[in-house]
């Protein structure tokens, strides 16, 4: 098990009424799973990715990661447990435009306490790996979408996370660079890491080996 | 990571090249604003310093009834004081008496002359006081009546290399009637932080060989008396136990006694009906004010402009976050930019200072040099890391605050109280600005009312010159001589300067007094045959001292103020005892200033006498003066062969009254500018990001039929309602300040709305031109452009 959700609970309040973003989410997932949320907009997808991630909280439940109970953990140790085992793909990408591809890819190695050299390997060993080594010195603004998106990916890689979380990781990318895309990740899911997608689209929620629905924050 | 962060920062500086700029510029002109009154200020502090028992080094000082209901103080004592203290005090360690020349005195030997200033001090001058001596004993070098210490620049020039001691000089000084060979027994030197300055001291007992013993009293009082306090004395109980020292001595003598500190006298001289009222340490505190508020005003741009342009780098953060950056690191990475940008200011501020040094030097009238010594640099450094936290704190809180997943999303939007904070900032700025602009207008207006207020005398075109060498016994047929000048309108004599009548004496008699005449206190000054006319003082009755007439030494004239508060109905003949007995009063003058604007007229008596008078006054034609000067030039050269003639003007030596005010002025003047300019720089930063914050709102507005017009005044309004509201805050406070700095002044001017409404107005106009401009831009954009963006 790698983690579960027990009757999560996400609201806010507005103009004295509660606004449910998730209504009791029970979810349990196994490491090398490849699962795609999907809804509507609006549906609390991306919330619920959050909520995974860590980035963002919950109101009431129970989160249990890798046995440890998240939602009693302080923020200190939260941080230092999706700092270790969590990587995160976004839709638009956010590589930093002023570090060169090399440079974000070891940014987040510098909050982990790696060497000089184990970073210059590690980096070393990602580009070759997404075939991007030619693309290593240039500023993202230089690269297309699909390979600035690559690169993403190779970052929330690099520091070995059991689980990846990507938010439409596609939905800024036309359908050649999209199925590129899903290709890498499928890769890496055989590999054995843990992927949560949230998409749109049908044809990329089939990658995945489940799929979960939501309507207004439930799950369906 | 360093490594990185710094990348980071570099490449930020590259694509936001403006922001920068008005970071950099705004900070180093504050950290060099910062620097020079640093150097400026800790100038001021150490004068006198030097002396080794600064700690317990004292001046003896009068408070004396000025018998129109308030106290006057003054720093002249009688000698007899020394001997007093020296006797009768036991908490006085020791103590000297120095008479100061007040104009310059003739030095010669048989090939070399200069004019000198000079004390005569008595034996234990140099114990009290730290001035190093080169040669000599500093027991010993004042013993001899004859002795004269000189200092290492007279040494020079009349010795070269040679040894100076046992060497003779002539020393001639007219007004003081000190003719006479001296023997150098000593020489001395004057650290630059002294705020005296002199060529040489004589002994103390040559003073009172020359004045007559009957002279000597408690009454007359022409020393400065200094006295070394033993270690540990309460100087408050000294101060009571003092008070009536003079009253026991002499029951008609109203003086009041006290000590104040050596060092005081510099930075705190100023008295006021008996309290310490400040002085220089005013400045002091005024400039180091403004030095902060300069630096404010700089640190308030970087924090602006960072937090304006969060957006920029809050996806930094947040992907930074979403990685695993904790917020101390991110904050960390903040204040390093900050810091190391205050550093780099540093730098170019260091850069700039040097090169402005001189031109700093001439407005201060100091002579300021930039070294990097230990002090120096721990300043440097802790002002440096101050402004660097001060100005990166609040960014640096502010943009790691939020949740990475909410950054990510963009769904960060400004706050209320981020703005209130923003706004509340450039009120700020804008505020101090408002203020200085006020503060530098009311003073140029007080100062040029002051150049121009009629004095009661002409002191145009009056030229003023030391009585030297043969001038001294041919000062008449120089006079005489020089009136027949055909471009000499008048000329005469009087004792010292004409702004620094300092003299007084009290304890005059004359028919009908009432017991508050008997508290009078009388200004008196020794003037030549003509001096009314040549100084184009107006006579309410009577005669003025004339060669024509005989007796003129047993004669007095009087001011208006004295006859009044003397109560005379018809002054003129009276007979009066004041500086001799039995004076006529032959004349009644309209009252004139003498002193600064800062006093009111007091009494004042004009004695004619020609010895102990140093300053000859010439009256001249305006239009002919090359001419006359150069004929005068010539007179001189053939009564004194080989003497520079040095002559000044006398509204120069008015001018000199209020130097310190002239100097303040400028200054002010350059800081209230460096300050507006500040501010607007970060003004103007602040509305580029407004307009690009609100690119899409003006697009919208735009397509929907808005004109560039309505919208340029539409974004030029939020910061003039900023400007506005800093008006109504400075204002207020501007007034309350000026007032109490006029009050200061005896005659002044009468404060007037236009001063305030002209500084707003100035304010308002800059802003609105700094803003207008990036509004107008923003306003003229292609809508279509910025609405694709989405």
């Amino acid at each position: 098990m790698l983690l579960q959700l027990n009757n999560i609970f996400k609201w806010v309040n507005s103009g004295g009424q509660r606004i449910f973003l998730l209504k009791d989410i029970n979810l349990n997932i196994e490491e090398g799973e490849f699962i795609s949320i999907m809804g509507p907009s609006g549906s609390g997808k991306s919330t619920l990715l959050n909520v995974i991630g860590m980035l963002d909280g919950f109101d009431e439940g129970e989160y249990q990661f890798l046995e440890e109970s998240v939602h009693t953990l302080k923020e200190k140790d939260r941080a230092k447990l999706y700092k270790e085992y969590i990587g995160f793909v976004f839709q638009s990408y956010h590589l930093l435009d002023e570090l060169t591809v090399k440079e974000n890819l070891e940014m987040p190695l510098l909050y982990k306490k790696f060497k000089g050299s184990e970073r210059k390997a590690m980096v070393a060993d990602m580009l070759d790996r997404f075939n991007i080594v030619g693309k290593k010195d240039l500023f993202p603004a230089q690269l297309s979408g699909g390979q600035q998106q690559l690169v993403g990916v190779a970052r929330a890689l690099i520091s070995g996370p059991k689980l990846i979380l990507a938010d439409e990781p596609t939905g800024n990318l036309n359908s050649k660079q999209g199925e590129e895309i899903m290709d890498m990740f499928k890769q890496l899911n055989d590999e054995g890491v843990t992927i949560i997608q949230v998409t749109h689209s049908e044809r990329n929620a089939e990658y995945g080996s489940r799929i979960i629905n939501l309507l207004d924050g439930r799950m369906i | 990571m360093l490594k990185h962060n710094l990348l980071l920062f570099l490449r930020n500086i590259k694509k936001h090249k403006s922001s920068f700029l008005i970071n950099l510029i705004g900070l180093s002109s504050a950290l060099a604003c910062v620097l020079l009154v640093y150097l400026w200020v800790s100038d001021e502090l150490n004068k006198d310093k030097f002396h080794e028992h600064e700690e317990r080094l004292y001046q003896v000082l009068r408070h004396v009834p000025d018998g129109q209901g308030s106290l006057a103080t003054y720093s002249s004592n009688s000698s007899l004081m020394l001997t007093a203290l020296q006797t009768e005090v036991p908490e006085v360690e020791m103590a000297t008496a120095v008479f100061e020349f007040d104009t310059g005195a003739m030095v010669k030997t048989d090939d070399k002359k200069m004019t000198a200033i000079g004390n005569m001090a008595s034996e234990d001058y140099f114990k009290l006081f730290s001035y190093p001596l080169l040669h000599g004993s500093k027991h010993t070098v004042l013993k001899d009546i004859n002795a004269v210490v000189i200092s290492k620049e007279m040494a020079h020039n009349f010795f070269g290399q040679g040894d100076p001691m046992g060497k003779t000089l002539t020393i001639k000084h007219g007004e003081e009637g000190v003719d006479g060979v001296f023997t150098v027994t000593g020489v001395f030197d004057i650290p630059v932080n002294s705020s005296k300055k002199f060529d040489f001291v004589l002994s103390y007992k040559k003073f009172l060989q020359r004045r007559n013993t009957n002279n000597i009293h408690w009454g007359s009082n022409s020393s400065r008396v200094y006295a070394l306090l033993n270690p540990g004395v309460n100087i408050d109980y000294l101060n009571s136990k003092m008070a009536d020292f003079i009253k026991n001595k002499n029951e008609f003598n109203l003086a009041t006694v006290f000590f104040t500190r050596y060092t005081d006298n510099y930075l705190k001289g100023n008295f006021e009906n008996g309290k310490q009222t400040g002085g220089r340490i005013n400045y002091v505190i005024l400039f180091s004010l403004v030095a902060i508020f300069v630096l404010a005003i700089a640190c308030i741009n970087f924090m602006n402009l960072s937090t304006a342009r969060a957006s920029r780098r809050l996806k930094e953060v947040g992907v930074k976050k979403a990685v695993g950056a904790n917020r101390k690191v991110l904050i960390f990475q903040f204040l390093t930019e900050s810091i190391v940008l205050s550093f780099f200011s540093l730098f170019c501020a260091s850069v700039f200072v040097t090169l402005i040094l001189s031109w700093f030097n001439g407005v201060t009238g100091k002579d300021l040099v930039f070294t990097i010594d230990n002090n120096m640099t721990m300043a440097l450094i802790a002002i440096t890391l101050l402004t660097g936290l001060a100005s990166g704190s609040y960014p640096a809180l502010y943009l790691t605050k939020f949740d990475a997943a909410k950054v990510l999303k963009g769904k960060i939007k400004t706050s209320f109280s981020e703005l209130l904070v923003r706004k509340g900032l450039v009120i700020f700025q804008f505020s101090i600005s408002i203020f200085l602009i006020v503060a530098v207008s009311v003073i140029y207006m007080q100062l040029d009312f002051i150049q121009s207020k009629n004095l009661g005398y002409n002191k145009d075109n009056v030229m003023i010159f030391e009585r030297q060498d043969e001038l001294v016994d041919h000062m008449e047929i120089f006079l005489e001589e020089a009136k027949q000048i055909p471009g000499v309108v008048n000329a005469s004599y009087m004792q010292g300067g004409m702004t620094s009548f300092n003299n007084s004496s009290s304890n005059h008699r004359w028919p009908g007094q009432t017991e508050e005449g008997k508290k009078l206190t009388f200004r008196h000054a020794h003037v030549g045959p003509e001096f009314i006319e040549t100084m184009g003082i107006e006579m309410k009755e009577g005669r003025s001292y004339s060669n024509e007439k005989p007796n003129n030494e047993s004669k007095i004239i009087l001011n208006e103020t004295a006859v009044k508060l003397m109560g005379l109905e018809n002054p003129i003949g009276t007979r009066i005892d004041m500086r001799g007995p039995n004076r006529e009063i032959i004349g009644v003058v309209k009252d004139f200033n003498i002193q600064s604007l800062y006093d009111e007229i007091t009494p004042m008596a004009l004695l004619c006498r020609t010895e102990w008078v140093g300053t000859l006054v010439v009256k001249i034609k305006s239009g002919e003066e090359k001419a006359t000067i150069s004929a005068l030039t010539n007179l001189h050269n053939k009564f004194n062969p080989g003497l520079a003639f040095n002559f000044r003007f006398l509204d120069e030596q008015y001018q000199q009254l209020y130097e310190s005010e002239q100097r303040v002025a400028v200054l002010s003047k350059y800081f209230a500018g460096l300050a507006i300019l500040i501010s607007c720089l970060g003004l103007f930063g602040l509305a580029a990001f407004t307009a690009e914050r609100r690119k899409k709102e003006i697009s919208i507005r735009k397509v929907l039929g808005q004109s560039i017009g309505q919208v340029t005044v539409m974004l030029s309004s939020e910061f003039v309602k900023l400007v506005l509201i800093s008006i109504l805050i400075a204002l207020p406070i501007a007034y309350l300040l000026a007032n109490n700095w006029l009050g200061q002044f005896a005659y002044r001017i009468p404060i007037k709305a236009w001063y305030f409404i002209s500084a707003g107005l100035l304010a308002l106009f800059v802003a609105v031109f700094t803003v207008g401009s990036q509004a107008i831009r923003a306003a003229n954009k292609n809508p279509v452009n910025a609405l694709r963006d989405e």
